[in-house]
């Protein structure tokens, strides 16, 4: 329950967004100090049944398709070659977070070479850059982005028998080692959170790359460091046409609090545990057609501790391919299909997945009575093999605005 | 919003009244000068907090350029509207001119020269349209039946806006570089000219044109 505080807040946000919005006149985001600063945002409501499988959930408290959120971004012009950019969010006018904030550099105008520092925006995948919900043309995220598996950042099972107890149950865990207090799980990418640190992007057409050093992992950004290490990750494109882009991407850091570290025994201790990431992405588009594609390989490594013990690394696959028709002007139709799976492990029941794979269909249409005004609504099946719910049905609906 | 409502009204002409047809002469002219001298938007999209980095080069769109036209143009100006042909490029991720003027009936082409994508659709009620994404090289085209405003822009950037003021008549001009116009062959008779710019009327001035034909000259500051 939020606090009285935290609604204030949220509420006082709410009002200077719409006030600006209004202010804006529609057609151009609000521009002060000569277009020296400007904002934008958005205010999106999405309402649908308890989500009682958790599904949607990308934290024990939030999901995507119960979520009032107010977005307010600003970009504000140094110099020629500089930026800062900001992003501040509140969602269920809980207190507002800063979602990212960093320092862009251009050194060279006429070279497509750009420095960017600070809470950025990832260079792994696609998905996580398509960060307003005007350019989702769906109310949800994808699985591989925000589905909660059953691993924790700072905390671990001893026994693989702990850790698929848990199947299905990834909005919930709890552990033996480390924080003795339930916590959700990790997602094999994070949509909802930006990391710390530095990247760079160089561009010749068609190719485009991409590196970041940064201070946690694709599934738990961070701000401040918790455990020493740091990720590098990075994503290679190439788009011949407009109408084609292909990206690779890499990622490898430590996942491991330091916390969860120090809870293990010799000589688990002593090693480090990463998470390791391959990424591919696809899009095609051409008149009233956009298809998106994306593939993320996810390698966690665990301690081997009691027995059965998890001597296996952890992998998950999550794949989403997407469609978006315009039917008629400001008229679109949408679908995804996805899977989420999970590599096996030894306990001592045999073999088992170490979460509950997951499938997910969803259609929905989109219609933009105004330049400013998008509503969605969607119908989205989910299978699990595993929990306490397996199947769900949802219906869901979205109200945005943005200026 | 209103003074684009009061705009589109202005643009929508009372051929109801059914008026007696009236002989076509040469007629006046109608010339002068609009000076903007309010600041224009800045033609930047949304605050790009995703991007890798900096945005190439853009074309600031010229939103000095004004449509001065005749409110209540004579009744016969509706008999026989000359369709014609007008183009909005899209160059340097901006639409070219940022105003066009046409009369009903006419075809504006859309070619795309840039290097990427752009997705031009309207939603406005005069016309509605998406003509989807093309690349480079390639057109569409679109009729535009109704008088109206029509407002233009790209699914893709969001900073991409541009006007289709489509009249049922012809008096109206679009001014140049300098901000000069001139409508032609305006039968004699009080009016009352508008200027339009950036979105909205923002100027209204009474003109006489007399038989004799002289120019008449009727300059215009706007704020």
């Amino acid at each position: 329950m939020p606090s009285r505080r935290s609604v204030v807040k949220g509420v006082t946000v709410a009002v200077a967004v719409c006030l600006a919005a209004a202010g804006a006149g529609a057609d151009e985001p609000l521009s002060l100090l000569g277009g020296r600063l400007r904002l934008g945002g958005e205010v999106s409501g999405t309402i649908a049944p308890e989500d009682e499988g958790y599904f949607n959930y990308s934290d024990y408290e939030v999901s995507s398709l119960r979520l009032f959120r107010i977005d307010l971004a600003a970009e504000a012009r140094l110099a020629r070659f500089a930026s800062v950019l900001l992003d501040v969010r509140t969602d269920n006018l809980h207190e507002p977070r800063v979602y990212a904030l960093y320092l862009r550099l251009r050194p060279w105008e006429k070279r497509e070479v750009d420095l960017q520092a600070g809470l950025v925006p990832p260079v792994f995948g696609a998905f996580p850059r398509r960060r307003y919900a005007y350019d989702n043309p769906l109310p949800s995220l994808p699985l591989a982005y925000q589905y909660l598996t059953d691993l924790r950042e700072d905390a671990v099972p001893a026994r693989a028998e702990e850790l698929v107890a848990q199947r299905g149950r990834g909005w919930l865990v709890r552990y033996p080692i480390g924080s003795p207090e339930a916590g959700p799980g990790l997602p094999l990418v994070s949509g909802e959170k930006w990391d710390t640190g530095v990247e760079l992007r160089l561009g010749a057409r068609p190719w485009s790359l991409a590196l970041a050093l940064t201070q946690g992992t694709l599934a738990y950004p961070l701000v401040r460091d918790d455990n020493g290490g740091k990720q590098a990750s990075g994503r290679l494109a190439w788009s011949p046409s407009p109408a084609v882009a292909v990206g690779v991407s890499a990622a490898t850091g430590e996942f491991l609090s330091r916390q969860a570290q120090a809870a293990l025994p010799d000589p688990a201790r002593a090693a480090t545990r990463r998470q390791d990431a391959l990424g591919l992405d696809l899009e095609w588009s051409a008149g009233y057609w956009i298809l998106r594609a994306e593939a993320v390989w996810s390698r966690w490594n665990l301690p081997a501790i009691d027995a059965t013990r998890i001597e296996d690394p952890l992998d998950a696959l999550g794949f989403y391919a997407e469609a978006r028709y315009k039917l008629l002007p400001g008229l679109h139709l949408a679908g995804r299909a996805e899977r989420l799976a999970f590599s096996e492990l030894a306990t001592v029941a045999g073999r088992r997945t170490w979460d509950a794979p997951v499938t997910r269909v969803e259609a929905g249409a989109g219609w933009t009575p105004r330049r400013h005004v998008l509503l969605k609504a969607s119908w989205q099946h989910n299978w699990r093999d595993g929990g306490r719910v397996r199947e769900s049905d949802l219906v869901a609906g979205q109200v945005l605005l943005w200026f | 919003m209103v003074l684009i409502t009061a705009l589109a009204a202005a643009l929508l002409p009372a051929v109801t009244l059914s008026p007696a047809p009236e002989p076509r002469s040469p007629g006046g002219t109608i010339r002068g000068r609009v000076e903007v001298r309010r600041e224009g938007g800045s033609g930047e999209g949304r605050p790009a907090v995703a991007e890798l980095g900096h945005h190439g080069p853009r074309v600031v769109p010229d939103r000095r350029r004004s449509v001065v036209y005749l409110e209540a143009p004579p009744p016969a100006a509706f008999e026989a509207p000359l369709p014609g042909r007008g183009v909005l490029y899209q160059k340097n991720e901006a639409f070219v001119p940022f105003v066009l003027a046409v009369t009903v009936g006419s075809t504006v082409d859309f070619p795309n020269s840039d290097r990427i994508y752009h997705n031009v659709f309207s939603l406005s009620k005069a016309k509605r349209f998406d003509l989807g994404r093309y690349p480079r090289g390639q057109s569409r085209s679109v009729r535009f039946d109704q008088p109206g405003v029509v407002r233009v822009f790209c699914e893709i950037h969001s900073h991409m806006s541009a006007f289709i003021l489509v009249f049922a008549h012809r008096y109206f001009a679009t001014t140049d570089a300098e901000g000069r116009y001139r409508i032609e062959g305006v039968p004699p008779g009080d009016y009352t000219l508008a200027v339009w710019n950036d979105g909205a009327v923002r100027a209204r001035r009474e003109v006489r044109v007399g038989a004799s034909g002289d120019a008449v000259e009727l300059d215009f500051a706007v704020e």
